[in-house]
């Protein structure tokens, strides 16, 4: 017998789900996403960020340093964050590799998220 | 079944209430009670003693007593439920009138009905466990297939039969109905020379919704063997007395959706209990069956409205236009990826590739909106990069934010391509030389998200080509993105003239290994020698 029933056939799907894990720190509060952030991912993200919205940090990190793929549907995430939080709460962006900062290039959203290359960086940054 | 915790809820009273309620039933002729002795009994002094069934008490012969306790003229024996090795005698050593025997008797009249009760409690637990778990199971799967067969496998052992079969009607994309079925306990070869059981008169009342079909000889029944050409079984059926039928009906429609069969060469093999077990394993199998149903048809209606959306490439005198869709080969991930082809006034045609981020009916009708207003923008002419601000600004209306990538560009003869992209993937030129030029990459914004788009052009001449895609072709979760682009570019530099649909669909093979998890879409436009008007 079957366990759970599997709803897709995806032939992805034994690789390890993404997550999101909300982290406190003095600065604020820093979302640290793992694993692919497509559409799968993206509503977990939605509703990490609104978590994080209501807790009120001084600062809200973005950080996709484990990310392995950036669809464009987490990237609508990555702006809708941006445009909603942003007149309140600082938001920005960890990405380093090809596999995250080359989507973001070919969209130009480079142009209007926060940037920064380490988690170090974006606490830090005035 | 499992045995009860102690002394929870057991049939008879507590053990030692017993024996101190029993001690006290001894009484000698002249009605006054006499003493009583207890005495531990270990297990292999029960042995001679008939089976007590748990906990009670019994009632030794004389010879039997002799044995236990010597001595002793009169004895009862009390088994305790709590302690199945051990049991404790009462026993008196002078002489007794019947009262103990006429309580013993009416302990055990009453204990046994409590027994039963019990037993047959137990048993209707068992048999909703077994069908919860069944249900729970068959409810949270979608795949028909895998579905039908497990509750066929549940079904067929949960009502004892030697093999059972699942008959079930589906729809296909032409609305015309189809049976198939699914077997348990046979292979399927003993039955693929049979012909699909028709609506005879055994058969009928299951097909027709109309109950449960339960013999104890179907061959007996005077249903049975009405009709030609078998008058019964077909030679080589496997042999049948006892049957059970039961109609599997759609709890939303009330449409029969399939029917159950259980057969066994032995008679008299289903009771009402199985008959009650196979119906509550129907039931979970319509629920599973219509959920099944619906989700297929939710994914076959976002299917076919993507489908239904995208336009035939009209024929462009001096251009040789392919266009490929494939839907993802997983099936459920339908996304919003378009293209079109739209002819302009004054010889000049409009390419358009476009990807609206998510998927199912949201993403495809998005998509038909911003495919309808870039058709509308472009056929008055409007420069590409105003196309694509006015359709940006058109989005920010919507209710939701999107998120929309397109790729326009416009191609006249005598100009070239001029072209604006609103975060889409670079389009690939490929020169009558053979070299390759990636157009476009990083312009701007997406659609929803950017305000300025900014144009370039690029020369066209005859013996060149131009493809667009989407993003499905170059990346994956398991496709890095850069890499898929490099790979793409190889193949372009290696595509066959003239570029045909075949062609097309091997590229995308190639570049996917057969396996796109995201829809794919392309344009490729080749530009005729020669033929430019």
């Amino acid at each position: 017998m079957t366990g759970r029933g599997s709803v897709d056939g995806d032939p992805f799907e034994d690789e390890p789900a993404g997550s999101v894990a909300l982290d406190e720190v003095p600065e604020g509060i820093v979302l640290a996403v793992s694993g692919a952030l497509d559409l799968a991912l993206a509503p977990t993200v939605r509703r990490s960020v609104e978590r994080a919205a209501r807790l009120r940090p001084a600062l809200l990190v973005l950080d996709l340093t484990a990310v392995t793929f950036l669809a464009s549907s987490g990237m609508a995430e990555l702006v809708r964050t941006h445009r909603q939080l942003g007149g309140e709460i600082p938001v920005r962006v960890v990405a380093t590799g090809r596999l995250v900062l080359r989507p973001l290039e070919l969209t130009r959203l480079t142009d209007e998220l926060a940037i920064h290359a380490t988690l170090a960086d974006a606490l830090a940054a005035g | 079944m499992t045995a009860p915790p102690p002394g929870t809820d057991g049939p008879g009273p507590d053990a030692d209430a017993l024996l101190t309620a029993l001690a006290g039933v001894f009484t000698a002729p002249d009605g006054e009670r006499v003493p009583v002795e207890r005495v531990a009994l270990g297990p292999e002094r029960l042995a001679g003693l008939p089976a007590a069934g748990g906990s009670g008490v019994l009632v030794p012969d004389d010879a039997q007593l002799a044995v236990l306790v010597p001595g002793a003229t009169a004895g009862l024996v009390v088994v305790d439920r709590e302690d199945p090795g051990g049991a404790t005698a009462l026993v008196t050593r002078v002489p007794v009138d019947r009262t103990h025997l006429v309580a013993a008797e009416a302990v055990v009249t009453a204990t046994d009905g409590l027994r039963s009760a019990l037993a047959a409690l137990r048993a209707e637990a068992a048999v909703i466990d077994a069908l919860q778990s069944v249900g729970r199971r068959l409810t949270a799967q979608l795949d028909i297939d895998q579905l039908v067969q497990e509750a066929t496998d549940a079904a067929t052992t949960a009502v004892g039969a030697a093999f059972g079969a699942f008959f079930y009607n589906l729809i296909n994309q032409f609305g015309e109905s189809y049976t198939l079925y699914t077997l348990s306990g046979v292979p399927r070869e003993a039955f693929s020379r049979f012909p699909m059981p028709r609506n005879t008169l055994v058969f009928a009342p299951t097909f027709d919704g109309e109950g449960t079909v339960r013999s104890d000889d179907i061959t007996a029944d005077p249903r049975f063997g009405r009709n030609a050409p078998y008058r019964g079984m077909p030679e080589g059926h496997l042999p049948v007395s006892s049957y059970l039928a039961v109609s599997v009906i759609s709890p939303t429609s009330g449409e029969v959706l399939g029917g159950f069969f259980f057969g066994h060469p032995g008679r008299a093999r289903f009771t009402s209990r199985h008959e009650y077990l196979a119906e509550g394993i129907a039931g979970y199998s319509a629920i599973a069956l219509d959920n099944a149903q619906l989700y297929e048809r939710e994914r076959n209606f976002t299917r076919e409205l993507s489908r239904s959306m995208l336009p035939e490439a009209p024929a462009v005198p001096g251009l040789d236009v392919v266009t490929r869709y494939l839907p993802a080969a997983t099936g459920h991930k339908i996304g919003g990826d378009w293209f079109d082809v739209i002819p302009l006034d004054g010889g000049g045609t409009a390419i358009v590739i476009g990807d609206v981020v998510g998927h199912g009916v949201t993403a495809a009708t998005i998509m038909g909106q911003v495919r309808t207003a870039i058709r509308a923008y472009a056929v008055l002419g409007l420069a590409p990069s105003d196309v694509l601000r006015y359709v940006s600004a058109l989005l920010e209306t919507f209710a939701e934010p999107t998120f929309v990538t397109c790729f326009y560009a416009v191609l006249r003869p005598d100009e070239g391509l001029v072209y604006a992209n609103a975060g889409h993937l670079p389009a690939v030129l490929r020169r009558a030389d053979g070299t390759i030029e990636q157009l476009g990459e990083a312009m701007a914004q997406p659609l929803g998200v950017g305000r300025a788009f900014s144009e370039r052009s690029a020369g066209f001449p005859p013996g060149a080509d131009l493809l667009l895609y989407t993003d499905g072709l170059v990346e994956s979760r398991t496709r890095d993105l850069t890499q898929g682009i490099e790979w793409l570019l190889e193949a372009v530099a290696a595509l066959p003239r003239p570029v045909t649909a075949a062609a097309c669909d091997d590229l995308v093979a190639s570049l996917t290994g057969g396996v796109h998890d995201d829809d794919v879409a392309l344009v490729h436009v080749h530009r005729a020698d020669g033929a430019a008007p």
